[in-house]
């Protein structure tokens, strides 16, 4: 397969209000997709879409050859999701949940569990509500990884993250898409796009624009943000 | 869709001893003070059978207070069926909102399984501990009659009960699809409605004129008084309660399947 993701004209508005506007994009297999862009401007409603939780107006979601309404089901097993902001549910511990994230796939992925909870620092005997944004991440992170998908959609990962647990989780990607995997990136973050994305995109007011590379200097990283202000 | 039914019942849990035990202990306490209070209730049970649409009301006209089912009837009767139709509003009325109000739908959502087994789990739970509240309620109520030594009739008891039953999955039922509506678990419009449909049907039995129409509300069917007094089933009222559940969990199922996901 060329492509794990196919968007084709993706319109999503809420009410009056501007989501995204005929949004189409190709990621590649095997590839690390920079996803940037400054907030409000319709990353996380593409993310979203994708996943299904949000009902789009117009156009086509391909993700690993299947249909993003048809084969919802089928299409995330394949797909390891981290959301920007990392809640569960505050009463359980850090293992029940990665434990339940498993057995809803059906899977026993306990040993996959095992090395990722110890290659990020995550104590699992602790309640969801004792910790921070960071180690909630972890979590977050734990559940996305441990049924080694083949496509990672990772949104804002980074944040509230150590720098040596940010290391750690970039080799884990790239250990990942090493073995087949496909990851996209939606990051603020200039330099994880510069190191680890092979390609990226920008989007700004809804739409979509494909960057050359992504290889960006900070100058032209920030005039993406800075135009948007102007306008 | 076993995996987060049993989730949960596990998450739930909790709340439903809380209510268990207090709308049940409360219950039986009634029930043990009814040897104490034989004596009073004798005295009290005349004036009571007098007071009008007030003893129609609230089934004194037809039972009388100073008979164990007269005084089950009377004061278990009303406890049981404002405690268990609460329990049943609060936790269908959170069921499916609470993970949009407390962010984890974007977890829930994100693994394999369709928002259809969602909220099928999370029906199934609500239902699972309603039967639960039932049957634990019905042992403690039977304890009750045991100690005392009094037999009641067993066949409008165990008939009030599931009549019981039958009213807290329709106000379950209705909260259940407002809550695959709203983003929010808003416990206050459950228990209003839970207290709007009880007060609905104690004034459609004071006045006159809405007495046909009370068979609209759930406590219509699941009034101990009327069971006790071996009144004609209200067979309209289970008509309608069995149409309005299967509307609002189709219409829960409908409306959960098309909405868009707060973050």
């Amino acid at each position: 397969m060329e492509n794990a993701v196919e968007i084709t004209n993706l319109t999503k508005s809420y009410g009056k209000n501007r989501g995204v506007i005929d949004v189409s994009l190709k990621v590649k297999t095997g590839d690390i997709f920079g996803f940037i862009g400054p907030n409000g401007a319709g990353k996380s409603t593409t993310i979203r879409s994708m996943l299904g939780f949000l009902k789009y107006d117009e156009g086509s979601i391909k993700i690993l050859g299947m249909d993003s309404v048809k084969d919802h089901e089928k299409i995330l097993k394949e797909v390891g999701y981290m959301p920007s902001e990392a809640w569960f549910y505050d009463s359980m511990k850090v293992s029940e949940v990665i434990k339940y994230a498993a057995d809803v796939r059906g899977l026993d992925c306990s040993a996959e569990a095992e090395k990722l909870c110890k290659k990020l620092k995550l104590d699992t005997s602790k309640k969801i509500k004792q910790l921070s944004l960071g180690n909630r991440k972890k979590v977050s992170i734990v559940c996305a990884m441990q049924h080694r998908p083949k496509l990672f959609i990772f949104d804002e990962p980074t944040s509230g993250l150590d720098p040596l647990i940010q290391k750690n989780f970039f080799e884990l990607i790239n250990e990942y898409v090493s073995e087949g995997a496909t990851c996209i990136l939606s990051t603020h973050v200039l330099s994880e796009v510069n190191r680890y994305c092979k390609n990226a995109a920008i989007m700004r007011e809804g739409r979509l624009t494909m960057l050359e590379s992504a290889d960006i200097d900070e100058d032209k990283f920030l005039k993406f943000y800075e135009d948007e202000e102007e306008q | 869709m076993k995996t987060i039914f049993l989730k949960e019942l596990k998450l739930n849990l909790k709340q439903f001893i809380i209510w268990t035990v207090t709308v049940g202990l409360m219950g039986f306490a009634c029930i043990l003070l009814f040897r104490s209070m034989e004596g009073e209730m004798k005295d009290m049970a005349d004036a009571f059978s007098n007071m009008g649409a007030f003893s129609e009301a609230f089934g004194m006209a037809t039972l009388s207070v100073a008979t164990i089912e007269g005084f089950f009837a009377t004061e278990v009767g009303t406890l049981h069926g404002i405690g268990g139709g609460m329990f049943a509003a609060i936790l269908a009325i959170g069921i499916i909102a609470k993970e949009e109000e407390r962010h984890s739908g974007e977890f829930l959502l994100s693994l394999p399984v369709s928002r259809t087994k969602v909220v099928a789990a999370k029906g199934l739970c609500v239902l699972a501990l309603l039967v639960l509240f039932a049957a634990v309620c019905t042992g403690i109520y039977l304890a009750g009659f045991a100690i005392l030594g009094e037999e009641v009739s067993y066949k409008e008891f165990f008939i009030y009960m599931g009549s019981g039953l039958l009213m807290n999955i329709e106000i379950a039922s209705i909260c259940f699809l407002i809550s695959s509506l709203t983003g929010r678990v808003n416990i206050g419009a459950g228990l209003g409605l839970t207290l709007v449909l009880y007060t609905y049907d104690i004034i459609g039995r004071v006045v006159p004129d809405l007495k046909d129409y009370i068979f609209v509300g759930p406590y219509s069917y699941a009034n101990a008084s009327e069971i006790f007094s071996g009144n004609e089933a209200n067979i309209k009222g289970f008509i309608l309660a069995v149409i309005i559940m299967a509307s609002c969990i189709c219409g829960a199922f409908f409306c959960y399947q098309r909405r868009d996901l707060a973050s």
